[in-house]
């Protein structure tokens, strides 16, 4: 179980000490606001594959997911949970990866099902997407096809466990890895691949723009997006060539 | 967000606008997605988007043996699995000549009943919450799950058993099994007066429902519409009774039919469905106990197992309406060809493009519930 632990799942994250290592009164109001994040997590609605059915048991009264403060949200900008539940097909991947990027800062993604973690069932499918680690960090992975409500309850609680502790900070990785990220999506989906959020801007702006963060994948992306117009042509009152 | 790369597209002034209704949104019936235009709340037009959830299943079962796409067929329709497995291994049986065991063949019409009352009752749940009322949700959900608990001491699985392989089934019933069943029954009768209170003469679900996404004989015969949706029209078709497979034949049970084929009608015809698989099962509980024998017909080595040539098609009534395989082999030990015809994709495409045409966009979360279209099968 050990060994299965040191086996890193993602690209390793760096991880910065504490702004206010110093100062008292930071690190309380840190400990409050990981406490406060941990017991009212906002759980995405959006079913992604079969392990969906599994979900409607643990949120209703016999397994009873509220009780831990995790409820079905469904908007991504406040939800805090991104549920992925079993395969991915490509179609779906985008979807995921556009609804992920639409979150709120700090999100964590759960890949629940053996789909998500090595293609499961469909390893030899031609329409899915195999390890969802590819893509986006992953947080945490809930084995099983399909894992118990009981199975998915544990899973959230040690998650719980960790925002608690601070370990789970993999959202952070997708700013300081962003090409290597990036270069997976424009590999299944084509190198004119974009999203319309702009994660380098925000990578900057949540202060975790790296080394890693821009690289060839990030180039392409540049030359394939479209330049930004003069403020007088988005208004419409310039030249039609634009559009 | 970066607008820049969404220039504005001009268009004549017009009160209608296009709305993607899900993939993700709470209304919607698992990974499915329409492209509404509304015109103030109500939908001028309608458009499925399915894809979402294709694996390519009939690709990969041509790469599979016989005996391993028994591990994928339950995957192909979630919320209803067992008939998936029951099809597929009656095909395979028929097109390798293998004579089901008698005990076997009624252990799969209780897990096919079973399964249907905890798809029907999934159901309930979800058209309920359509119309904003929570609780038969929870009700359904929590009385679904002691008929997975019953599939999980019976197969080891609470949502997919893997426990009907081609000859028979996979293991004995474990002792005092159907007392644990009958026990189970009684309980879910004594909740149908609760659920009758609660949902089916609520004003507030009668109201809304009543009316809604209705369709003709004609229209769902045309549109290839079957199960409970074509018996919410007036017909009186069910495959269990006019093309009997495993013991239906023996058994007494009655077809219930509404005749407006609306969402209202719809929802009677699954609430009295409900009650007649109690029926069938009080049946078969009460012979099981007198019919001995094996459960499971030897068959050849599985991992080096060669079906002649040939093609065969199969068809059981599953609770979302009429489900059958095609499966075609050419003599080796993989199947040339298999096609599923799921109900679903009838359903889904274009009954509910044109049922949510003309209806209001409160609504279209309802019609879709109220077809019960499974999205996983649609898309495969």
């Amino acid at each position: 179980m050990s060994k299965l632990n040191s086996i890193p799942v993602a690209v390793p994250v760096v991880q910065q000490p504490s702004g206010g290592a110093g100062n008292l009164l930071a690190n309380v109001f840190d400990e409050l606001t990981a406490f406060c994040r941990s017991r009212s997590l906002f759980m995405l609605h959006y079913c992604t594959g079969c392990g969906a059915i599994e979900l409607p048991p643990a949120m209703t009264s016999r397994f009873d997911m509220e009780r831990l403060g995790i409820q079905p949200m469904v908007t991504p900008r406040q939800a805090d949970i991104l549920l992925v539940t079993g395969y991915v097909s490509t179609k779906t991947l985008k979807r995921i990866i556009l609804t992920y990027e639409q979150m709120n800062s700090p999100k964590y993604v759960i890949g629940i099902c053996s789909c998500t973690v090595n293609g499961g069932m469909y390893w030899q499918s031609y329409a899915t997407a195999k390890v969802l680690a590819d893509y986006m960090p992953v947080d945490m992975y809930i084995a099983g096809c399909m894992p118990r409500p009981e199975a998915v309850i544990s899973g959230l609680r040690e998650l719980m466990a960790n925002i608690r502790a601070g370990r789970s900070d993999n959202w952070k990785d997708y700013y300081r890895h962003y090409d290597h990220y990036l270069g997976n999506q424009q590999r299944l989906f084509g190198e004119n691949w974009q999203t319309p959020t702009d994660v380098i801007g925000e990578a900057r702006h949540y202060d975790q723009f790296g080394p890693e963060t821009l690289g060839e994948h990030t180039a392409l992306l540049e030359r394939h997006q479209t330049p930004l117009l003069p403020f007088e042509m988005r208004l419409g009152l310039g030249s039609e060539s634009n559009k | 967000m970066r607008p820049e790369n969404y220039p504005s597209v001009s268009q004549p002034p017009s009160n209608e606008f296009e709305l993607f209704y899900g993939p993700n949104h709470p209304g919607i019936e698992g990974n499915y997605a329409l492209k509404v235009r509304v015109h103030g709340d109500e939908v001028t037009s309608a458009r499925a988007d399915g894809g979402y959830l294709h694996r390519g299943f009939e690709k990969l079962m041509e790469g599979r043996l016989w005996i391993q796409n028994i591990a994928l067929v339950p995957r192909i329709c979630v919320p209803d699995p067992v008939p998936m497995e029951v099809c597929y291994s009656l095909a395979v049986e028929e097109l390798g000549g293998i004579e089901v065991p008698l005990r076997a063949q009624w252990i799969r019409v209780m897990q096919l009943e079973l399964s249907r009352i905890a798809a029907h009752l999934f159901f309930f749940g979800g058209h309920a919450a359509t119309t904003g009322m929570y609780t038969p949700m929870f009700w359904g959900i929590t009385d679904r799950d002691l008929i997975l608990d019953l599939f999980e001491e019976l197969s080891g699985g609470r949502v997919y058993h893997i426990y009907n392989i081609p000859g028979g089934v996979r293991r004995d019933l474990p002792p005092g099994y159907l007392e644990r069943v009958s026990k189970t029954l009684d309980y879910l009768e004594s909740r149908l007066p609760d659920y009758d209170n609660l949902l089916f003469t609520n004003k507030v679900f009668v109201h809304r429902a009543t009316g809604i996404g209705a369709m003709t004989q004609e229209q769902a015969l045309d549109w290839g519409v079957t199960g409970p949706n074509l018996r919410a029209t007036g017909l009186a078709f069910d495959v269990r009774r006019d093309d009997p497979y495993l013991v239906y034949d023996q058994l007494d049970f009655d077809i219930p039919v509404e005749a407006a084929g609306d969402a209202w009608a719809r929802s009677l015809v699954r609430r009295s469905e409900l009650k007649e698989s109690l029926r069938i099962l009080r049946q078969v509980v009460a012979k099981l106990p007198h019919i001995d024998g094996a459960i499971r017909a030897p068959i050849p080595n599985p991992l080096a197992w060669n079906l002649p040539a040939g093609d065969v098609y199969t068809r059981v009534e599953s609770s979302k309406g009429e489900l059958a395989y095609y499966v075609v082999s050419n003599g080796g030990d993989k199947p040339y060809r298999v096609h599923v015809r799921g109900p679903s994709a009838m359903h889904a495409v274009q009954v509910l493009e044109h049922l949510a045409t003309g209806a209001r966009i409160e609504d279209v979360a309802q019609i879709m519930f109220s077809l019960d279209a499974c999205p996983p099968e649609v898309d495969r």
